[in-house]
């Protein structure tokens, strides 16, 4: 941690306004985004925020010299949310394997060539990120594991190394690549499905 | 390299970190195989789409009763 932080964290526990301003400017949206990425409830990550804030503060200047608050951030904020999660799992989340791709024995992949060829890809944002296509996609990130959410935000949101990502969600690089990898092939199976070939 | 062998190894490819003997095999199948194209541009599209959609604000008001929760159980 800097002397800067160690000193935000020293006043903010002191209740000075401007260090909590100032720590909740470079961190509340990191929170927010992991806390509603994995619990998909602005109420719960509202919830999250304030505890992780409350720990935070209050830990103050216990924090060991060499770890990096944002690191601690990620780390109790993925534990937080997904405690949360399990007192109350939705039953709107399945099973990957129904998304993920499926192999000749030859070792290409099996279904019709329309769908295997299907390319959206080049469609504006405008369109993928608006009306049918948002909802589809929206729909789809609720269905991931909780666990597999925590990965993907933490990677392609916030692009923390997978070594950093491990540390946040307490698991193993090759764990966290293996969700990863799955949660993206899961996502743009369902996403395939909805815009290709024929859409 | 199968189609299978390449939808293992996407992630790294994308993250640039495949030793380049099995990047160059990956090219090599790409290629000649449009589904895999077709997989590796949708799948690519798919992590900056999850992204975006993922990369939110903290509402305001939000930001309001946050700062309020943390005066009041530190005065």
């Amino acid at each position: 941690m800097t002397s800067d932080e160690h000193l935000l964290l020293q006043n903010a526990a002191a209740g000075d306004p401007s260090a909590l301003e100032t720590l909740m400017s470079r961190y509340s949206g990191r929170v927010y985004r992991l806390a509603h990425g994995i619990t998909r409830n602005p109420a719960d990550a509202e919830e999250i925020v304030q505890d992780v804030f409350l720990q935070m503060v209050r830990k103050g200047t216990g924090f060991e010299g060499r770890a990096a608050l944002a690191s601690w951030i990620y780390r109790v904020t993925t534990n937080v949310a997904l405690n949360k999660r399990r007192g109350k799992r939705y039953e709107v989340e399945t099973s990957l394997e129904d998304f993920l791709p499926t192999y000749e024995a030859d070792g290409h992949r099996a279904g019709p060539r329309a769908f295997l060829v299907a390319n959206w890809s080049e469609r504006p944002d405008a369109e993928l990120l608006s009306g049918e296509a948002r909802r589809t996609l929206e729909a789809a990130i609720d269905r991931l594991p909780e666990h597999y959410r925590a990965v993907l935000i933490l990677r392609d949101v916030e692009e923390l190394s997978n070594d950093e990502v491990a540390a946040a969600v307490g698991d193993s690089v090759s764990a966290v690549k293996t969700r990863l990898h799955r949660a993206r092939m899961a996502l743009r199976e369902i996403l395939t499905r909805r815009l290709g070939p024929s859409a | 390299m199968t189609c299978h062998d390449v939808i293992d190894v996407l992630a790294d490819y994308l993250d640039q970190v495949l030793p380049p003997e099995i990047a160059a095999d990956l090219e090599r199948h790409l290629a000649g195989c449009e589904p895999c194209r077709a997989y590796l541009a949708t799948y690519r599209r798919t992590r900056a789409l999850g992204a975006q959609a993922a990369r939110l604000e903290m509402p305001d008001e939000m930001k309001a009763r946050l700062r309020e929760f943390l005066l009041a159980r530190l005065r």
